[in-house]
């Protein structure tokens, strides 16, 4: 694959995707997303064969296009061992979706135009995680917006405007603090070096006042921060959550949070590793807090939707813990609970749409003992829950056992806080799992109940088996990113604590 | 002793383009004195002939340089870009005028003419730093935008528009030509370069005349606290003129105070930050703010256009070469989503019963699917949503604040951005996630379809290979810099 041009293939691929649909007759739309969903999925797998894990800290596929040479702004592509995991959990999650919203009850009408969002979503994601020039990640990153606003405004239930709007506004506005920060860092290079430069690499040489990085830290943070999101920052999520079609839902929890989690990883500690240090007490405890605070208000939710937002709002509370514990245990955390969260948010988003669809309700009560008479649903419900839980076995154990570990580095206490958190992220799965299961009612308006096949086995199982992969087979996830992590630490040594 | 009056034979090849508008528009005007009812077809035609040709002439002397008339003009890669993008929007709004009025029945032959003389006065506004001429120039731009704004002539609106527009333009102009009075009295020059690189006595002349000078002009791009007539004017105009005035008005009215930016660097820099800080962020805001409260699609349109005249005064408040470059590319990029913006709504106006409510968008995507979508991108273009034009201002805007550490506009311009969301998205919104309020389709020209598609494009071209009009923009200012 030497010289193939990966990103833009897989950037490229669903954007004449979402052409086809648009020329196509309308049945045929779901046909064309599946088809050229899977195409980029298996575009995906096919390039690990290619791709040099010993060397996963170097960019690798890189690609690179002059936008305005005098502002050294290009479109610079490319996947070194973060990015790459975060894209093929892209590329997963995208033709998941498709996948259930084939068979989605909510998506009866304007099939064009909803597919066609879907695969641009596609494109521009994978301009999110391949971007190696900042402003060019900012445009991909805002272009995500429009899409899933007209998916949720419009394929949404029944406050679907309002939360468009929040999702909409909240991110937009969050993220021109984003645009400041990125132009001003350009400046900032500037300055020191005669010219400006957007590009990843040139501002990591970039040197400020302990004053100045933090405060492009916090413009930075406050963008990630609504993206991730963080608690205060997190009302806009269950909102949008709450009202999207079930694969709207899967994209945004699987993905569009992660965009937050990665770029705060990537450019707020990457960039500001100074700052970093600084403000490591604060964040971490942040984090925690997240974690503890989501958690209860899951307990409290009655609609199973806005259950599984909230559970993500305290799973990302353990990946901003993780990361910003700045050692190799905590970020190592941090990016397989990334990669574990999107598998087990898509599932248990997707069980949430399947019961709506025989039910026509979200009301957690009216779902009471439902899943009996859908072994196989069951089953796979099952296995999600503990996943998510954190046991040993299921994706999100590695990320809850290495931040532990990773606290422990520093004291006991802070590792006890972080098991305190876990604790609560346990208790809502087990309320969860305990309302399905074992809570019964009367059955007969049950019995009736189908169970999941065809599609919608077939996108269950694409999240669920690479949860026992890696719930068992961890290091196969680490040789993506430890690299990149030492790197990274050896970056934080030698600018924030002069080597 | 006998005085040397050295002659200077004007080079007329520096404006060429202009002579050949100017001839154009006195054609027009001749053949609507000879023929009381003008052959309309015959009157477009003549007047794209004379437009594309004064195009041609300013194509194939791209990059000239020089003054004439004894430095009373200047012809330099500015004013080059400058009038290229006035001429293009004039020629997009003969594609638009004809139907429009045809629709109103208020189909004039004086229409032409007076579009050409306003087009000369706006291509002699960008290219002078004499006090006179901008003088003159500024009346010839206003003066024809009055009898334009006035041209239904049986729409009270429009009428009342017109007069508001006239006494404020009025006051305007007077102010402009009290503060070049007193300037000249502290230089005894009429050219800006002169003024204000000149050290006399009496500094605080130079000071009130600036002040007043730039009151003028305040006045005449919007901005808060002199911008009461423009939602009243945008309102009442016919929309293809609204849309004229929002585009090739704005460039022009906005060209002196860019020439002026490099001339304030050396002595005013800090005064002229404060002073343009403080009115962009006025203007930021209460456009904006005014905005999301209205009901009336044309009237928020004009309130936006008050916002943007804050987001471009942010980048003027930068006196550097980076503030410069944020300022031309800015106002180019406003000139073609105003233009385009309010073209969709002249075209909605031929529905029966269509009066630019904000409810009557609704589900405009089932019955005018092209339309719709262009509208959503330019509304998304003047939101600054990647990758458009507006995005590509907005953002070298954040940077030359970011370059002078204006940290506090900025942030101004963030929240003033964010209360804009509001107001943008509703339409979106009801345009796409609504059901239809609207019958049927309209009756659209394929001129006026490919148009408005044209600029859709455009929008989003300039804005995803920005290194298009990068390079121009870049240059000019560079050029006007370097002086």
């Amino acid at each position: 694959m030497e010289g193939f041009p990966l990103v833009s293939v897989s950037m490229i691929l669903p954007l004449v995707g979402s052409l086809v649909v648009l020329f196509a007759r309308e049945e045929l739309s779901k046909w064309i997303a599946s088809i050229f969903g899977g195409l980029v999925f298996a575009l995906s797998l096919l390039s690990l064969l290619f791709f040099d894990f010993s060397k996963a800290e170097r960019v690798q596929f890189e690609e690179k296009y002059p936008l305005i040479p005098e502002l050294s702004l290009n479109l610079h592509l490319g996947f070194d061992g973060l990015s790459y995991i975060m894209y093929i959990l892209t590329t997963l999650v995208s033709l998941v979706a498709i996948l259930w919203s084939t068979r989605d009850h909510q998506i009866s009408h304007r099939l064009k135009e909803y597919y066609i969002w879907f695969l641009l979503t596609e494109t521009f994601l994978v301009g999110v995680f391949a971007s190696l020039d900042l402003m060019v990640f900012y445009v991909f990153y805002e272009l995500t917006l429009v899409p899933m606003f007209f998916v949720i405004g419009i394929w949404g239930y029944k406050l679907r405007l309002y939360s468009a709007y929040k999702f909409f506004i909240y991110i937009f506005v969050s993220s021109l603090f984003l645009l400041l920060g990125i132009v001003s860092l350009a400046v900032q290079h500037f300055r020191q070096y005669g010219k400006f430069s957007f590009s990843y690499f040139d501002l990591l040489n970039n040197s400020y006042s302990l004053e100045f990085e933090v405060f492009m830290f916090l413009l930075f943070f406050i963008a990630f921060a609504v993206k991730t999101p963080i608690v205060p920052f997190h009302t806009w999520l269950p909102d949008a959550h709450g009202e999207a079609p079930t694969a709207g839902s899967v994209v945004l929890a699987a993905i569009l949070l992660k965009m937050g989690t990665y770029a705060l990883l990537r450019f707020n500690i990457g960039l500001f590793p100074e700052a970093s240090v600084f403000l490591m007490p604060i964040m971490v405890l942040w984090g925690i807090f997240t974690i503890v605070f989501a958690s209860w208000f899951t307990i409290s939710q009655s609609n199973v939707k806005r259950f599984v937002a909230y559970s993500s709002v305290s799973h990302m509370g353990f990946v901003v813990t993780g990361m910003f514990l700045l050692n190799a245990e905590g970020m190592r955390a941090s990016i397989t609970e990334m990669f574990a969260h999107g598998l087990t948010s898509s599932a248990l988003f997707m069980m949430a749409g399947f019961i709506y669809n025989r039910l026509h309700s979200f009301n957690m009560q009216a779902l009471r003992g439902s899943i009996k008479f859908m072994p196989v649903f069951a089953l796979l419900v099952a296995i999600t829950g503990f996943s998510s839980m954190g046991l040993p076995g299921g994706s999100s154990f590695w990320g809850k056992f290495l931040t532990i570990v990773g606290a422990r580095e520093y004291t006991l206490l802070l590792a006890f806080l972080v098991i305190v958190g876990a604790f609560f992220s346990a208790v809502y799965v087990l309320y969860l799992l305990k309302t399905l299961y074992l809570d019964t009612k009367e059955e007969s308006r049950l019995v009736h109940f189908t169970d999941l096949r065809g599609f919608k086995l077939t996108a269950f199982l694409l999240v669920v088996i690479p949860m026992f992969l890696v719930g068992f087979l961890p290091f196969l996830f680490f040789a993506f990113y430890d690299p990149y992590i030492d790197s990274l630490l050896g970056h934080i040594l030698s600018k924030a604590l002069g080597g | 002793m006998e005085q040397i009056i050295r002659i200077e034979y004007p080079d007329l090849w520096l404006i060429l383009p202009e002579l050949v508008v100017l001839f154009t528009g006195f054609i027009l005007f001749s053949l609507d004195l000879l023929y009381r009812r003008i052959n309309h077809l015959l009157a477009i035609s003549i007047s794209l002939i004379g437009y594309l040709l004064a195009l041609l002439l300013l194509l194939l002397n791209w990059g000239m340089e020089g003054e004439t008339f004894y430095g009373l003009y200047k012809r330099d890669s500015f004013s080059s870009l400058m009038q290229a993008f006035m001429i293009l929007l004039t020629m997009a709004l003969l594609g638009f005028n004809y139907l429009y009025y045809r629709h109103r029945r208020s189909l004039y032959g004086e229409f032409y003419y007076i579009l050409s003389f306003s087009l000369i006065g706006g291509m002699f506004l960008v290219s002078s730093y004499n006090l006179v001429v901008l003088y003159v120039a500024l009346e010839g731009v206003s003066i024809s935008f009055y009898i334009l704004t006035s041209l239904l002539r049986s729409d009270f609106n429009a009428k009342e528009g017109a007069f508001k527009y006239l006494m404020l333009g009025g006051l305007s102009i007077a102010l402009a030509s009290y503060g070049a009075g007193f300037m000249y009295l502290y230089s005894g020059s009429l050219d800006l370069r002169y003024i204000l690189t000149h050290v006399g006595e009496n500094h605080y002349f130079l000071v009130l005349g600036l002040v007043l000078f730039l009151i003028g002009f305040a006045i005449k791009i919007g901005a808060v606290p002199f911008h009461f007539w423009l939602p009243d004017a945008y309102q009442g105009a016919p929309t293809p003129i609204t849309a004229y005035m929002a585009s090739v008005g704005k460039l022009a009215f906005f060209a002196p105070v860019v020439r002026l930016m490099p001339l304030v660097q050396e002595h005013f820099a800090y005064a002229w930050i404060t002073t343009v800080g403080i009115i962009s962020a006025l203007t930021m805001l209460y456009g904006n703010l005014t905005a999301l409260v209205q009901k009336d699609v044309k009237r928020l349109l004009a309130y936006s256009s008050i916002a943007h005249s804050g987001y471009i005064m942010a980048g003027i408040a930068v006196a550097e070469v980076i503030g410069l470059k944020a300022v031309i590319y800015f106002l180019i990029a406003y000139s073609l989503m105003g233009f385009g913006s309010f073209m969709v709504l002249a075209l909605l106006e031929r529905l029966p019963g269509w009066e630019n409510r904000l409810e009557q968008f609704s589900g405009m995507r089932s019955s005018t699917p092209w339309l719709a979508f262009s509208f959503m991108v330019m509304l998304l273009a003047l939101l600054g949503v990647p990758p458009t034009v507006g995005f590509v201002g907005k953002a070298l805007v954040f940077m030359s604040l970011s370059f002078e550490r204006l940290w506090w506009l900025a942030l101004v311009m963030i929240v003033a951005t964010g209360l804009s969301t509001g107001y943008y998205l509703r339409i979106t919104a009801l345009m796409f996630m609504k059901d239809s309020r609207i019958s049927s389709g309209m009756s659209v020209s394929q001129t006026e379809k490919s148009l408005i598609l044209l600029i859709t494009i455009s929008i989003v071209l300039l804005g995803a290979v920005p290194i298009i009009l990068w390079s121009f923009v870049s240059s000019s200012a560079e050029n006007l810099f370097m002086r």
